[in-house]
Order: structure tokens, then C-alpha cells, then sequence
């Protein structure tokens, strides 16, 4: 009995533990500005707010009990290794932790407007949304996108970047941007889109068909800078890449 | 005191307002000291003179005049002071209070009404009202270059192409655009729509600039084969200070070295 017991206390505490979630309410803002030098994931809830779920991984030494974390940035308000605040109709989410221990997932609704800048060597992870995002990475850091309709500005210096878009947001141009890294970017068959595709040292590889518009019946042809539409033509799409290929997939 | 010579003591002994004792002990000093004797000689000439000063009257036509004067000056500022508001009809007085009270009404809705705008949480770019979907293209355009959006700036630095002689109004703001937009994609987008504008001097130093300043790789590679195509000489020394500079990214500087001689 004592051992069962002691089982399940530990369970519980174990829970309480894990359970460390700090929530903010959306009102009034506008663009949720996430910065992070640690590795980040950004979800999609069903609820109104943002919530942040420190990674199971975020512990705090034991020393640190008492204290509160400080960065750069500003000092934790929220329990998670976050300093949170507003500005404007801007809120600004930044993660104080550096590496890995700093391994959190975001929450926010579907229709939240998200800049998400990581400043560090760490990847970043985007999913489910159905608004703008503007993604950067500024010194190395993947970036990757999935089940998301745009308009989507994406900029990575050194990580590759790949894009699974939904349905694709007619309203406002799509760039995606990166010096050494790859760009791969899936479309729906049907998007209709207007593409520019531009690589300086790198190669294009696609299987849509492309109308590329003719002079005087003689199409442009060139390895580095691709211009045409599909579908007969439809929102701005841009890729563009200095020393990495281009990959840009019929889904 | 009969050693010190009594100088100072001259003007009251001449007046006659000394002690009895003090006069008696003066006028003998007097007969012995030569140098006293001259200076009470010369006051005493010097009073004369004042004396027999005869007293200039003014004439009584200045008496006239100034009494005119005064009695002008009385007039006219009774007039004025019927026409300061204190002596205001009490009608008047209420409607310049009304007046008062109004324009000060007026300063606090006004600021009121900015607070308000400022606070309100959508987008400046409020749905384009019609009178200004009925002005020209390029205060749209302006006004999309400006958005918090980075996509809608895009879209706004892209409207440019739609136009033959683009403005300076608007070559200026897409050249702020390519020199000072936070984001990489729109610098971008700007690099390419001014690509088509180069033979304007203007551009092509902002290109120069944008050589200087860029710190992008994907950028710095579209600016220089720009520079290099139009073959814009002030482009050579940015060019290669850059070839130099540690943080230059090689395959950048594989470029440069590359294109720079081509500049001819």
C-alpha cells in the first residue's frame, strides 16, 4: 500500500511538474511577435488565447528556486522562461532560455497574425495557421511550415526552409528568401499563381508546368531566373535563392 | 587739526553750519595755509557763479502745448477704453465666451478623436474609403508601401511595375524601401522593381548605397550584378572594400572577384 501510495504521489507531482503552461489573453493585439534563440514550435488551438507549454525539458536547478530567470530581453514573467509583454496591438513573446532546455510549444488560434524571428542556431516550426506570417532566421535555423494558407514572408540566412502550403491565400504576395539554404515549397495542384523563381548559383526543379510567357514566340529560358504562371496565373509567388536549389512540389 | 588742511570741511565752513569754535579754528588756519585759501577761494567763486545763473522759465507757449496735450490724451483714452471688452454690451460679452468655450470644445474632440484612432486596434490601413479608391494609383500604392504587412508592402513596391515613368514620389519610396525595410523580402521585391529604373541617376547611387549598407548575402548579389550590368563606376570602391571585409561571405566575394573586372 505504502508503495502504491508513493507511486502515485510521484505521478501527481510528476504532472504538476510537466503541467507548466502560462496563458495570455489576445485582446486588442494584432501581430503575436515571437523571438527565440531556442528551438520553437508555433500550433494552432481552438481557443482564443496564447498559451505557452515550457518543454518537458525546462527545468529549473534547484539553486534557482526563489530567483527569477533574467535574459537580455527582460526577466521571466511567466513561469516558462518567457518575458511577455505588449506593445501597441503588438504582442511580443520572447524566450529568455538559450539551447535546448529553452524547447517550447506555442499555442495561438488559427487566425493570429505571427512574426516569428529566431536569433539563435535554432530551428522553427509553424503549423496550422490561416493568417499572415512573417518567418526569420537570422543566423542559422531551419524554418518550417506546414498546413498553413499565407501570405506567408519567409527569410533564412543559412537554414533551409520548407513550405507545405493548404489552400494558398490569394489575397497578398508569398517570398520566400534564403542565402546558402534549399527552399522547398509544396503547392495544391490547382493554386492559381504567378511564379518567380530565382536562383544564383543553385538549380530549379519543379513538376508544374509552367506557362512561361513567350516574345515574339521565343520562350525565356534561362537556369536562374524562372518566370510563369500556373492555372492561369493568380497570386505573386517568389523564391528565391543565392547558392541553394529550389524545389517546388505539385501536392 | 590745525596741521591738516581743512578742505573738506570748506563747503559747511562757507555755509556757516559749523560749530562756533570749529569756524574760529577754520578762518585761522586759513590766514597761515596757502593751499586752503586758493580752494576756498575757488568754491566760493564757483557758488557765485551758480548764484547769478538766472533761472531759465519755459515759455508759456510750452505751458499752452503741454495742456493741449493732455487734454488729447485724456480723449483719446476714454475711446479706449470703451472699446476694451470690459466695457462690452453684456450681449457681446456672452457671445464671446460662447465663442471661447467652443473652440476649446473643439481642441478637446479633436484630441480625443486622435487618441481614439490611435488606440483603435485595426490596421491604419482602414478599408480605403471611396473618395480615395477614386484618386490616383499611387497614393494606394504609398500608402501599401507602409503597411505593417510585410506581404502588403510587397504587393505596394510591386503595383511600381504597372507604371512607365514611375514619380520620384514614388522611386524615392521604393528606394527607402530597399535601403530601410525591416524585412528581407521586401528589400528584395525592391531590388528587382528598381532594377528597371537604372537609368535614373538617382537610382543608380541608391543602388550604390544599398551596396554599402546591405548586409544580406542574397542581397549583396543582386545589388552587385546590378551595379556591374549598368556599369556604374562609383560602384568599384564599395565593391572592393567588400572583397576585403572579413564578414563578406565567400561565395559573395567569388562574385565580386568575378564581376569586378568586367566593370570597365
Amino acid at each position: 500500500m505504502k508503495k502504491i501510495t508513493i507511486l502515485l504521489v510521484a505521478f501527481l507531482i510528476n504532472l504538476t511538474m510537466n503541467a507548466q503552461e502560462y496563458t495570455k489573453s489576445l485582446e486588442g493585439i494584432e501581430w503575436v511577435k515571437i523571438e527565440s534563440k531556442a528551438p520553437i514550435i508555433v500550433k494552432t488551438h481552438s481557443k482564443k488565447d496564447l498559451m505557452i507549454k515550457g518543454g518537458s525539458a525546462l527545468q529549473f536547478p534547484e539553486k534557482a528556486k526563489g530567483l527569477k530567470l533574467v535574459g537580455e530581453g527582460g526577466s521571466d514573467n511567466t513561469n516558462v522562461g518567457f518575458y511577455v509583454f505588449k506593445e501597441g496591438n503588438n504582442l511580443i513573446v520572447r524566450n529568455l532560455l538559450k539551447s535546448d532546455n529553452g524547447n517550447a510549444i506555442l499555442y495561438l488560434p488559427a487566425s493570429q497574425k505571427i512574426k516569428v524571428k529566431s536569433e539563435g542556431l535554432n530551428d522553427m516550426e509553424i503549423e496550422g495557421f490561416s493568417n499572415e506570417i512573417e518567418a526569420s532566421s537570422e543566423i542559422t535555423g531551419n524554418i518550417t511550415l506546414k498546413n498553413i494558407t499565407g501570405p506567408i514572408t519567409v527569410n533564412s540566412s543559412t537554414g533551409d526552409i520548407e513550405v507545405i502550403f493548404n489552400k494558398v491565400n490569394q489575397s497578398s504576395p508569398i517570398s520566400i528568401s534564403t542565402a546558402t539554404g534549399t527552399v522547398d515549397v509544396t503547392l495544391p495542384e490547382n493554386t492559381p499563381a504567378e511564379l518567380s523563381l530565382e536562383s544564383t548559383m543553385g538549380e530549379i526543379y519543379t513538376n508544374f508546368n509552367l506557362s512561361i510567357p513567350d516574345k515574339k514566340g521565343l520562350k525565356a529560358i534561362s537556369a536562374q531566373n524562372i518566370k510563369g504562371s500556373i492555372n492561369n496565373g493568380g497570386v505573386k509567388i517568389q523564391l528565391n535563392s543565392a547558392t541553394g536549389n529550389i524545389y517546388l512540389r505539385k501536392k | 587739526m590745525k596741521n591738516k588742511h581743512v578742505i573738506d570741511l570748506l563747503p559747511a565752513y562757507i555755509d556757516g553750519v559749523l560749530a562756533a569754535e570749529q569756524q574760529e579754528a577754520i578762518a585761522l588756519h586759513l590766514k597761515d595755509c596757502e593751499l586752503c585759501s586758493e580752494e576756498l577761494n575757488a568754491m566760493k567763486t564757483l557758488l557765485k557763479a551758480f548764484d547769478d545763473e538766472p533761472i531759465i522759465q519755459p515759455s508759456t507757449a510750452l505751458k499752452v502745448n503741454f495742456y493741449d496735450a493732455l487734454e488729447r490724451e485724456k480723449i483719446e483714452s476714454t475711446q479706449r477704453q470703451t472699446a476694451t471688452p470690459k466695457s462690452l454690451h453684456p450681449r457681446k460679452k456672452l457671445w464671446t465666451m460662447v465663442k471661447v468655450a467652443a473652440s476649446i470644445a473643439f481642441l478637446i474632440s479633436a484630441f480625443l478623436l486622435g487618441r481614439y484612432q490611435n488606440l483603435s486596434a485595426t490596421n491604419p490601413i482602414v478599408s480605403v474609403p471611396k473618395s480615395q479608391q477614386e484618386t490616383s494609383k499611387t497614393a494606394l500604392m504609398l500608402a501599401l508601401m507602409d503597411d505593417l504587412s510585410a506581404s502588403k508592402r510587397i504587393q505596394g513596391v510591386t503595383t511600381v511595375n504597372e507604371f512607365e515613368h514611375p514619380d520620384e514620389t514614388i522611386v524615392n519610396a521604393l528606394i527607402e524601401r530597399m535601403l530601410e525595410d525591416q524585412n528581407t523580402n521586401v528589400r528584395l521585391t525592391a531590388i528587382q522593381v528598381l532594377m528597371q529604373f537604372t537609368s535614373s541617376e538617382t537610382v543608380k547611387n541608391a543602388f550604390v548605397k544599398a551596396l554599402k549598407s546591405e548586409k544580406e548575402p542574397l542581397l549583396q548579389i543582386r545589388i552587385i550584378k546590378t551595379l556591374v550590368k549598368i556599369q556604374e563606376k562609383k560602384a568599384i570602391a564599395p565593391m572592393r572594400f567588400l572583397l576585403e571585409q572579413k564578414d563578406t561571405e565567400p561565395f559573395v566575394k567569388e562574385q565580386l572577384k568575378s564581376l569586378l573586372p568586367t566593370i570597365l
